[in-house]
């Protein structure tokens, strides 16, 4: 069931078996996994239904600088769903490579491999409702499907692994009317935590401290805990609550906060393709199940290795819209809506800088003289993306000309310099507001160089056409709009090291027994990969782990009496964790 | 001797299928009822003329179709006249999955409706009433019947997949589709027949852990080839079912009465109760037809194969038209 904060009584105590800490697609996917078990789950989200700019307005903080990472309380949401609300859909797995330890990727390596994750991946695939999790041309069609470019055949990059696209699906929408029918979950709405209370050795989350913008208060008891906010919100957390550890939870070491990643993603060069139009096909196919899927060009792991590269993905894309030197009808028109389109999708689409009166000028002229482009266009947009359920992902302009440029997503690498931390501030709450101070390296640099330096090769050595670019300009073109908005990755990372990471492989932190992330917080590395189909696969392998955890006999420590006036049920009494040391829980699935 | 078993509503889907399987086993000999063309012709609510089609049969399956009226009107006359009998038949009586109701979860045989039942379970669950615990009657509680020749369940929703009026239908999908084969149907009342008085009761028939409608419905329109599957918004479903429906339906009965067939050539109406239905959480537990009529029910991959060959257009077997060919 659904409930709000803003109906019970202040300083009401919830208690539950396991709480879950943000309805984003970390916590409503657990919270379905426990649908319907004997488990008692409270999930709190702090905001409402709907988007709330009272509640949005806790999400703000600083940056160090705004030319290199948006505002923070831009690209997630502070609302039921999370920032599954405004996502982009794009889902796409880890590749085996992200999980190893290379030399050539400082702090890289995890505790566990891809093949862990795997059984998980196959569900989190239709939960996000991107279909079967099948992510190679071959396994996604069961008929030959067009090739980026026919007769392009590289040892370095694969055209045959698939990105899938889900809706997007908005998790509160999809999923809405089973958390409300679900009678052993309760979701408590307008429940901002705000402060996270260990006991007194620090060995175990104790309890809760939740606050609405009404000016009540609750506590929150529950045997197990899971932090289910994105990547910059458990850092928040987790340092904030600084009472009994004081540099903040699970950061004995430092290591909250640090290792912040997003990915390294841009638009460069100038592709023209030596071959005729139909030969070239950057769009999507539709599976059967109804999925949109698109190829890209992933550089492999092999050349990943013995070129000693960061995970580096790339696509053909239309040239850049702002320059009304296209002479595109539909892309001036793009240039001519920014006005409507969402901040998020808006940032890289139109471009940064002014735009001089000459130049809208020259966009209207575009669009008047391919006014039925344009008005074509604009209907596949209303029809297929606006009006559609299931949208169509993104913007795809069939060059007749065969002009492209090329639109790269890569990992960035690992650094304890770059990092998400307090600042001075407090929200109107009481929590500290944060300031996200990111920073790339020469690493991620000499990734991209070198990757899009291989294509361009490869293009030119197959004959494929040419791709010219500026090879001094890579580094202003990666970073020309920032670190790639709403990936929040590495604050608080999972490793077997206490010195330079924060969670086991449980995802449960090192030095507190009952006090799991769900997050892509999580991630040691980053991947070429988008964050949320790897925060959901996660999600529900730790709802697994909980699950047998939950069904073993546990020690009983303290018995409290229930005093959830809205839960009819018999006193249950609290299991909560030995206080001896977390580890003896530290068994990894 | 040959044991004269008299199904009713014989020329109804299931009626013909359970009694093409009674006419070849080896220790029944069937006649089929029905209000026009089979063996016998009866008003199955008329207890006279039920009387005279009783004599000497010693089990009734029934398979009667119909409005809400002759459902319950032909329960009653039959067990009336079952009950009047010197040797009272073995009754097979078939009941439905829509007496739970607005159930949602895991539902055995002695849950209680739920809600509000629609026309068609309040008059399934009188005919159970009037059943009562009478140990002649076997009642089975099939899901959503399906397999070549189900009109309902599977030509009506293969012309909607191969319309792209249903599909992918998101969060209006995440009811159970609680599937069961017309040959596990037909398999149950054979057994049913010969169930030892002592453990005449009600069973669920249905696949133990059914798919959900969207996972169905993806897997029936790959079989059929309807693909890629169209998302269906909740706005068009809505359009369908409240909208559309009502002039459907009537066009449906108005055809209907100008011309045999005619109907079945109407494009099919999406009621309210379906889409209701393709939401409703509610899983049919099925231990008791496993247990006790000793039931084993046939693989989802292969009751979907044969129902396709049937329903799958010809069109469709040759590549999909929109393949690439390499240059």
């Amino acid at each position: 069931m659904i409930i709000d904060s803003y109906d019970l009584p202040d300083g009401h105590t919830l208690q539950a078996d396991v709480c879950i800490i943000g309805a984003g697609a970390a916590g409503i996917a657990m919270a379905l996994e426990f649908a319907g078990t004997g488990i008692e789950v409270l999930m709190l989200e702090a905001g409402g239904k709907t988007a709330e700019s009272d509640t949005q307005a806790l999400y703000a903080g600083s940056v160090a600088d705004a030319r290199l990472h948006s505002p923070p309380d831009r690209y997630r949401q502070r609302q039921l769903g999370g920032t599954t609300t405004i996502w982009g859909g794009r889902c796409m797995p880890f590749d085996g490579i992200d999980f190893e330890a290379r030399d050539y990727v400082p702090h890289s390596g995890w505790p566990i491999s891809r093949e862990a994750l795997l059984p998980y991946y196959a569900r989190a695939n239709p939960l996000c409702e991107a279909g079967e999790f099948a992510y190679t041309a071959d396994e996604a069609f069961h008929r030959p499907t067009r090739p980026i470019i026919d007769g392009f055949a590289s040892s370095h990059f694969s055209a045959d692994t698939l990105e899938r696209f889900s809706c997007p699906t908005d998790f509160a929408a999809r999923y809405g009317h089973k958390l409300d029918a679900a009678q052993n979950v309760r979701t408590l709405l307008h429940a901002n935590v705000t402060r996270l209370q260990l006991n007194a050795a620090g060995r175990s989350l104790d309890h809760l401290i939740v606050r609405n913008l009404r000016g009540k208060s609750f506590t929150v008891r529950a045997a197990q805990f899971v932090l289910a906010t994105g990547g910059l919100e458990v850092a928040r957390l987790l340092l904030a609550s600084r009472d009994i550890q004081q540099q903040g939870i699970g950061n004995e070491h430092d290591a909250v906060g640090r290792y912040y990643m997003c990915h390294i993603a841009g638009t460069i060069g100038a592709i023209k393709i030596d071959k005729p139009p139909s030969s070239v096909w950057h769009g999507y196919e539709i599976s059967d199940e109804g999925i949109y899927c698109r190829r890209r060009f992933a550089l492999r792991e092999a050349t990943q290795r013995s070129l000693k590269l960061g995970n580096f993905v790339a696509r053909l894309h239309h040239p850049r819209i702002s320059n009304p030197d296209h002479r595109n009808a539909v892309l001036s028109l793009l240039f001519l809506a920014q006005l409507i389109i969402p901040y998020e999708y808006r940032v890289r689409l139109a471009g940064a800088g002014s735009t001089r009166l000459t130049e809208w000028l020259e966009h209207v002229r575009n669009v008047a003289l391919g006014a039925p482009d344009a008005a074509g266009f604009a209907w596949h947009m209303l029809r297929d993306r606006k009006l559609a359920e299931r949208k169509f992902p993104t913007i795809i302009i069939h060059s007749k000309a065969n002009l492209y440029s090329l639109d790269f997503h890569a990992e960035q690498q690992p650094n304890p310099l770059s990092r998400v931390s307090l600042g001075a501030e407090p929200d109107a709450l009481g929590m500290p507001r944060i300031r996200v101070d990111w920073r790339y390296t020469s690493g991620d640099v000499d990734t991209v160089s070198r990757s899009v330096a291989l294509l361009a090769d490869d293009f030119r050595l197959q004959r494929i056409g040419t791709f010219d670019y500026d090879p001094d300009g890579v580094e202003a073109e990666m970073t020309r709009y920032g670190a790639f908005g709403g990936h929040h990755i590495g604050t608080a990372r999972m490793g077997d090291d206490r010195r330079s990471s924060v969670v086991n492989a449980d995802c449960r932190i090192h030095e507190v027994g009952n006090l799991f992330i769900a997050s892509s917080a999580t991630f040691a590395t980053s991947s070429q990969a988008n964050p949320t189909l790897t925060v959901v696969a996660f999600a529900l392998r730790l709802a697994a782990h909980l699950k047998t955890l939950l069904a073993r006999p546990q020690p009983r420590v303290a018995t409290t009496a229930r005093a959830d006036a809205s839960h009819g049920a018999a006193a249950k009494p609290l299991q909560t964790e030995p206080v001896v040391c977390g580890d003896a829980l530290c068994e990894h699935t | 001797m040959k044991a004269r078993v008299l199904v009713l509503g014989a020329t109804g889907f299931i009626g013909q299928r359970v009694l093409d399987a009674l006419r070849s086993c080896d220790w029944a000999s069937p006649v089929g009822a029905s209000r026009r063309g089979a063996d016998v012709q009866l008003d199955a609510t008329d207890a006279e003329q039920l009387r005279r089609a009783m004599e000497g049969v010693s089990a009734v399956v029934n398979c009667v179709l119909g409005n809400s009226r002759t459902i319950v009107d032909s329960a009653r006359a039959l067990f009336s006249v079952a009950g009047r009998m010197a040797t009272p038949p073995r009754i097979v009586h078939f009941s439905s999955l829509a007496v739970y109701g607005e159930a949602t979860g895991d539902v055995d045989e002695s849950a209680a409706p739920v809600g509000r039942l629609s026309a068609y379970g309040a008059a399934k669950f009188e005919t159970e009433r009037l059943a009562g615990a009478n140990p002649s009657i076997v009642t089975l509680r099939p899901g959503i019947v399906y397999g070549p020749g189900g009109a309902q369940w599977s030509g009506r929703i293969a012309q909607l997949l191969l319309a792209h009026r249903l599909g992918d239908l998101g969060r209006g999908g995440d009811g159970y589709c609680n599937l069961v084969l017309i040959d596990d149907v037909v398999e149950a009342v054979l057994r049913a027949l010969r169930l030892p008085t002592t453990e005449a009761r009600a069973f669920n028939l249905s696949l133990p852990d059914p798919p959900t409608w969207n996972e169905y419905l993806l897997r029936y329109a790959a079989a059929l080839g309807a693909v890629p599957v169209s998302r269906i918004t909740q706005r068009r479903l809505r359009l369908e079912s409240t909208l559309l429906a009502p002039p459907q339906k009537i066009a449906e009965i108005i055809a209907g009465r100008l011309k045999p067939g005619l109907a079945r050539r109407l494009p099919q109406a999406i009621p309210p109760s379906l889409v209701r239905l393709f939401r409703q959480e509610i899983r049919m537990k099925v231990g008791l037809a496993e247990q006790i009529l000793g039931l084993r029910w046939t693989p989802l991959e292969e009751g979907l194969r044969q129902t396709a060959l049937r329903y799958r257009p010809r069109s469709a077997n040759s590549p999909a038209a929109n393949s690439y060919a390499p240059h």
